[in-house]
């Protein structure tokens, strides 16, 4: 299959802002040796080249269809890794030289798919009509204050989380419960949908935005609060509470190895041969 | 420059936000209109020879002008170059229309500017920049290009 190349190279030098860069170990195919890259991540794509000033670009990573994932601490590096879903596709496997770099890279290559960014440009535009319609003719009577991320929400996401299995977003029963939740450390993108995106025009949405509530009306029916089964591509919120776990776990996770920490030998990992 | 191939191709497998049978020309000197099936999964435009399962190719929608050139026909001008101009003939009015908006919306960087400006002005309604209760405020890719920095309202 032709990629064209050049159309891909020039939007990367473009004057569109580059959403990330930065020296990664990249794991040789079919070995456990790494080698280091510069990589540049702009949109759904990450393109790798051996210097930062090299004209020469060594490849590029469509981010569609991939699950971030920590890996085991190797050799003093922070290694995580892209696994695309499905039989017979790739894993890549990538390194931090430190925590907050395995952190930040994680969380950039997490929010790079076109399916996450389609997503939340969806959830957005839901919650500007909705503070339209709020701040519109009588603002200064109507205080309406918009509730934080939710006490009603981050336990719903979090029963979610609970019941999610390692290897999909599924729904599942109901359970209140604070503290750690399923050991897995897979990150999911969104699988692609089994159906056509929803091109169903804003005025039908459903109303389920939990986060915009009118302090001094009702609380809203039933039937507009973000509802335990739901199909995750249709609710962002939910998605991103998911993620935003992730990251509250990496973080933790740091805190104590950073307790327990202890020498490691050091291997040379770094193979300077040819890739 | 090395790619992913079997997983753009997995990609390409996926239910698309478009896909129809068009004519399709090539943007070289000689090129000739052919069938091809059209499918845009993601920011990607991928394009197969009609019996085939592997598309034939997979075109970045970044960075590149599509313009209407007749009543069923549209173009998409890949670099600003007038060779990488590649033309596509519809069956309808309506289809040539809904596929260069089609287009137009799969764009990763006019995505981009739609969220820049939810952002913008659901801060500016609520006080509240709606990036925060996702974690993500402090992302680049989600930034103002203006440089201007978020704050608070005061209540």
């Amino acid at each position: 299959m032709k990629i064209h190349e050049k159309i891909l190279t020039h939007y990367l030098s473009c004057t569109s802002p580059i959403d990330k860069e930065g020296y990664l170990y990249k794991k040789k195919e079919r070995t456990s040796s790494y080698q280091r890259r510069w990589f540049v991540l702009k949109a759904n794509l990450l393109f790798y080249q051996e210097r930062p000033a090299d004209r020469h670009l060594l490849g590029v990573i469509v981010l569609e269809g991939c699950a971030v994932q920590r890996c085991e601490s190797e050799g003093g590096l922070f290694a995580f890794s892209m696994v695309f879903r499905g039989s017979g596709l790739k894993t890549y496997g990538l390194a931090a030289e430190d925590q907050l770099g395995q952190e930040s890279w994680v969380k950039a290559l997490l929010t790079a798919s076109h399916c996450y960014l389609s997503l939340l440009v969806r959830d957005l535009g839901k919650q500007y009509e909705e503070a339209k319609r709020q701040a519109g003719p009588a603002e200064s009577h109507q205080r309406t204050t918009v509730t934080g991320p939710g006490s009603m929400c981050l336990t719903q996401s979090m029963t979610y989380l609970n019941s999610c299995s390692s290897s999909f977003l599924m729904p599942g029963p109901a359970r209140r419960e604070g503290g750690s939740h399923s050991a897995s450390n897979v990150l999911q993108a969104p699988p692609i949908p089994s159906k056509v995106i929803n091109k169903r025009s804003p005025k039908h949405w459903p109303k389920r935005n939990a986060h915009v509530t009118p302090i001094n009306g009702p609380a809203p029916p039933y039937g507009e609060w973000p509802q335990v089964d739901f199909d995750p591509l249709e609710d962002f919120t939910k998605l991103h509470d998911y993620y935003g776990e992730e990251v509250k776990q990496l973080r933790a996770d740091w805190l104590r190895r950073r307790q327990e920490e202890e020498e490691h030998l050091e291997e040379d990992l770094i193979d300077l041969s040819e890739h | 420059m090395r790619f992913n191939e079997k997983e753009l191709i997995s990609l390409s497998r996926q239910p698309s936000e478009r896909a129809a049978e068009l004519g399709m020309r090539g943007p070289k000197k000689g090129d000739v209109v052919k069938r091809r099936l059209v499918k845009l999964v993601v920011n990607f435009l991928f394009y197969f020879r009609t019996d085939e399962e592997e598309p034939q190719g997979a075109l970045l929608l970044e960075q590149c002008r599509v313009e209407r050139e007749d009543s069923l026909a549209f173009s998409i001008t890949f670099l600003d170059e007038a060779e990488r101009k590649y033309l596509f003939e519809c069956d309808s009015q309506e289809q040539c229309q809904e596929w260069i908006d089609s287009i137009i919306k799969a764009s990763y960087e006019f995505m981009r500017k739609n969220l820049i400006f939810y952002r913008t002005e659901i801060h500016r309604l609520t006080g509240k920049d709606p990036l925060e209760q996702y974690g993500i405020e402090d992302e680049t890719r989600f930034q103002v290009t203006s440089g201007l920095h978020l704050m608070p309202k005061d209540i």
